[in-house]
């Protein structure tokens, strides 16, 4: 068998070269059977279960069946050996090969801190056996800690913007935390917190142990806050573990035009070829000034539509400004109602509002009617002058 | 014609004896009787059928009132404005056609001159009795169409409506007019009655049936054999509207579409730059509406007062001592 393994190494070793031909004599040919684990000593919490992870290695030897025993366990506390999910009393590793066992720990909650040896033994029937000597240490608990931090924790914009703060929460603790999510925020203020790449809101996100995780906190403002600096403080908590962070938005006031008229009537009359004269009252509703405000009209084809003033330099909020409106008819227009739009327009901000004219014609051609039943009666009357009385 | 001397008085002495006399004896013949299930067979047909289709109509309409008049049912193809348009020229030229010419057959026109009664009043008294009579024969059969529909419909009038069927009353009764005053001036034209009666209903034919014919055919012979522009498609268009306005039927119907559609703004078509920023449907005020029909008002008061004042002077140079 070792002979064949030799050959094998040589073989490979004229095909790999130098370096795999020095290592080739270096193969481990230790024999016998051993019980291995990562870690011999650990620690353990009182009240909880801990898993140990086991190996029974098989090297160079038959297999047997290898019975396994616990000794030293002390009172009051289970210990389980474990195969494959299932409690087993034996394993039986193939030659050169493992099997994975593992120790389910079950810690008594009134567990006194200190050392305990456990040693666990494998016997088979032909005088192998091996062992394995656990030292089990009751440890105190670390309590749950979280962290939280923000990259941005003050933005700036208008009352309709919306403010996404990114937030990395922290589980600094020993074990796997669910973290409830809230936030404080002036009167009227929205917050919502969503995962770091997804759309669900959401209201707590587990944390493994040591990790930590990205989420967004958005928050709304109500549209007529004025402008000025609004603190949130945005709180994670989990089994009384608590972290609290403040971010700032930074709201800066907005304009908003209205375009109305005095008595918020949308409708007026004008006479085909002659100028009507409407008010238009122009608002600002919005939380910060306007400026350069500009008048623009859309009117039925040549039409003529002025503005008086055709510009408004400034527009402080709650401010109200009135804007003559001249409209005139064309020549040929026909009598009946017409549709004109009225636009108030500044950078980022505009108002419109549509206007209904009902236009009339001038009664001159009226009079012109009349006047020929008029020529026409006379006519009448020179004829009765005329011929009449016979 | 010699003219001895100039006779005193006011030319109209005894019109009202006239007047009256016609109008008594037009609503109490048996022509009238005629001529009155003539216009109700034609008017209650229409009516009743739109009213049936009317009280079917759910949606809301400002001027449902006017629809009567205007709506042409599903089953009977004429609205009872287009049965009026042509039954009040067969109603006016049956009552004036033999106005002046059966007094001269019956020989009692000298007779009636011979009392203090001049010419002047005679013919006038004699046009205001048939018009009278025909104003109330409209008048009630546009109280019965608006009874009908208070009843059927279960709804009343508007103010405006009512305004607006009263000026389509007036518009009916100088449409009238004018066909009294033709016929009247064919009696006088013609010693026939006859005659005078062909020669009315001749030219009602001709106006009613043939003349929008020949508008057509006049204005595509003037129109340029290729149109290019809307504009040049709106003045011919122009030229056919006022040639078939030479007709006293279409300045009726116009009228009459002015005045029951409130939603027309003009005849004609419009160019699309006026139809930029137009609101469908929207009614026009009734002085609007007043004005837009005006022009059409105005040929038929004024074509009435003409053909009347030709019927005159021919009257009056006329020799009746027969």
């Amino acid at each position: 068998m070792r002979r064949l393994i030799a050959l094998l190494a040589l073989a490979t070793a004229s095909v790999l070269g130098s370096q795999a031909f020095a290592q080739a004599p270096m193969s481990p040919v230790m024999q016998g059977l051993f019980l291995l684990t990562d870690y011999p000593a650990q620690t353990v919490r009182a009240g909880e279960i801990a898993t140990i992870r086991v190996k029974m290695q098989n090297s160079g030897l038959a297999p047997e069946p290898m019975a396994l025993t616990l000794s030293g366990v002390p009172a009051g506390w289970k210990i389980d050996i474990l195969g494959g999910g299932q409690p087993v009393a034996s394993a039986m590793p193939g030659q050169n090969e493992s099997v994975a066992l593992q120790l389910r720990v079950e810690v008594p909650k009134d567990a006194k801190p200190g050392s305990q040896q456990v040693m666990l033994s494998a016997k088979g029937s032909r005088l192998q056996s091996a062992e394995l000597p656990l030292t089990l240490t009751v440890g105190t608990e670390t309590p749950a800690k979280l962290s939280l931090k923000s990259r941005l924790p003050s933005l700036r914009g208008t009352p309709r913007s919306s403010f996404e703060y990114s937030v990395t929460v922290g589980n600094d603790s020993g074990k796997d935390l669910t973290v409830a999510l809230s936030a404080q925020g002036p009167a009227n203020f929205q917050t919502t917190f969503t995962e770091g790449f997804g759309s669900n809101e959401i209201s707590s996100i587990p944390i493994e142990a040591g990790q930590t995780k990205d989420i967004k906190v958005k928050v709304t403002p109500p549209r007529d806050v004025k402008a000025g600096d609004y603190p949130v403080l945005v709180k994670v908590a989990a089994e009384g573990a608590t972290a609290e962070l403040r971010v700032t938005l930074q709201i800066s006031g907005q304009g908003k035009l209205a375009l109305s008229t005095t008595g918020g009537r949308l409708s007026g009359e004008a006479e085909i070829g002659k100028t009507s004269t409407y008010t238009l009252v122009l608002t600002n509703d919005g939380t910060a000034a306007v400026d350069e405000i500009e008048m623009t009209g859309t009117v039925p084809t040549s039409w003529k539509v002025e503005f008086n003033p055709r510009t408004i330099a400034t527009l402080a909020p709650n401010e109200k400004k009135e804007v003559q409106v001249l409209v005139t008819p064309a020549d040929k227009a026909i009598a009946g109602d017409y549709v004109a739009q009225f636009r108030a327009g500044a950078r980022g901000e505009s108002s419109s509002a549509d206007f209904r004219i009902t236009v009339t014609t001038s009664t001159l051609w009226g009079m012109v009617g009349i006047g020929i039943i008029a020529v026409a009666l006379l006519v009448l009357l020179g004829a009765v002058a005329r011929f009449g009385r016979r | 014609m010699p003219r001895s001397a100039a006779r005193e008085g006011s030319p109209f002495t005894g019109l009202g004896p006239v007047f009256l006399k016609e109008f008594a004896d037009h609503l109490s013949s048996a022509r009238m009787m005629v001529l009155m299930l003539f216009v109700i067979a034609f008017g209650a047909f229409p009516v009743a059928s739109s009213l049936q289709q009317l009280r079917t109509v759910t949606e809301s309409d400002a001027y449902l009132f006017l629809r009567i008049f205007t709506t042409a049912p599903d089953r009977v193809p004429i609205s009872f404005v287009f049965a009026l348009n042509f039954i009040i020229p067969v109603m006016a030229i049956g009552l004036g056609f033999d106005a002046v010419n059966s007094e001269f057959n019956r020989r009692t026109l000298s007779r009636v001159l011979s009392q203090p009664i001049y010419r002047d009043a005679l013919l006038l008294g004699k046009f205001l009795g048939g018009l009278a009579t025909l104003a109330v024969v409209l008048t009630a059969l546009w109280l019965i169409v608006f009874g009908a529909g208070l009843l059927l419909l279960g709804i009343p009038p508007r103010g405006v409506e009512v305004a607006r069927g009263a000026c389509f009353l007036v518009a009916a009764i100088a449409y009238g007019g004018v066909w009294l005053a033709a016929s009247l001036l064919f009696s006088v034209i013609f010693r026939s009655t006859a005659t005078s009666a062909l020669c009315a209903l001749g030219l009602w034919l001709f106006f009613f049936l043939l003349w929008p014919m020949i508008a057509e055919a006049v204005t595509i012979a003037f129109a340029p054999a290729q149109i290019r522009s809307a504009e040049e498609f709106l003045a011919v268009e122009q030229v056919g509207l006022v040639l078939s306005r030479f007709s006293p039927g279409a300045l009726f119907s116009e009228a009459v579409i002015g005045l029951l559609n409130p939603e027309t703004r003009t005849f004609g078509s419009m160019l699309p730059a006026q139809m930029r920023g137009v609101i469908p449907g929207a009614p026009l005020p009734l002085d609007q509406s007043l004005i837009l029909i005006w022009p059409q008002m105005t040929g038929l008061i004024a074509g009435m007062i003409v053909v009347f004042a030709a019927a005159y002077v021919i009257f009056q140079r006329e020799e009746v001592r027969a």
